[in-house]
């Protein structure tokens, strides 16, 4: 076999390797798609925000709305792809310690977040011609 | 290399993360032809130096994927820990800089 480059001791963050046990390694795989997850929902949030903007640039009406819009998704995707770093991390240490999984605190808020903004963009629709 | 005989099998679960990882290279790269192609509009240069800057990202990452996954295929019969976040917080500071050059995009083009 070949040597492996990547020390097992020299992983990082450090000192989330410190703490606890290594787990079954089926959940850190797990933790690590999840995350995949996370992140791609991000990237779609932000493809959806850039292709609302780009709806402005091709008609020649403008809007206000389609603009704060696209901000609110995208500022969505920053939000969600800067907490998912951290929330692996927390993921993976309370497997370490086999204590209980963090609560998705992220995820209810952007549901309902974009519940409402699905319901707004319909209501423009219909009354502005969004 | 032979099939286990536990209850799962590691070659599953390392090829079902590389798939997800594959995914959201995917993901990353699509988007950033979008934007690519938007930003040409405004300046074909700008474009240009995004693309230069953002494309060879992408097989940067696939490559690193892959090595991930002979790493987490050779851990896993070794019953070695598995590979660290590096690679993850990586991609998380990635896709908070594709997000913000989207609000450049949106807020000065």
């Amino acid at each position: 076999m070949a040597t492996d480059p990547e020390d097992c001791d020299s992983r990082w963050p450090r000192r989330l390797y410190r703490d606890g046990s290594e787990p079954d390694p089926r959940f850190t795989l797990a933790n690590e798609r999840t995350f995949l997850a996370w992140i791609r929902t991000a990237l779609a949030l932000m493809a959806g925000g850039v292709g609302i903007e780009a709806l402005n640039a091709v008609t020649d009406r403008p809007s206000p709305f389609r603009t704060a819009l696209a901000i609110l998704l995208l500022l969505a995707g920053v939000l969600s792809s800067a907490t998912a770093f951290t929330r692996w991390m927390v993921t993976e240490r309370a497997l370490r310690r086999g204590r209980p999984l963090p609560a998705p605190r992220l995820a209810p808020v952007l549901g309902y977040g974009l519940g409402a903004v699905g319901v707004a963009a319909c209501v423009l629709l219909f009354v502005t011609g969004l | 290399m032979e099939r286990p005989t536990g209850p799962w099998d590691p070659g599953l679960q390392v090829e079902r993360t590389t798939l997800a990882w594959l995914r959201t290279t995917l993901a990353f790269v699509a988007g950033m032809l979008v934007l690519l192609r938007l930003i040409g509009h405004e300046s074909t240069i700008a474009a240009a130096a995004c693309g230069v800057l953002t494309l060879p990202l992408g097989i940067t990452i696939s490559w690193l994927v892959w090595r991930r996954h002979l790493r987490n295929e050779r851990r896993l019969h070794a019953e070695t820990p598995l590979p660290g976040g590096a690679l993850p917080a990586a991609v998380a500071a990635l896709s908070v800089l594709a997000g913000c050059s989207g609000l450049i995009y949106v807020l000065f083009a």
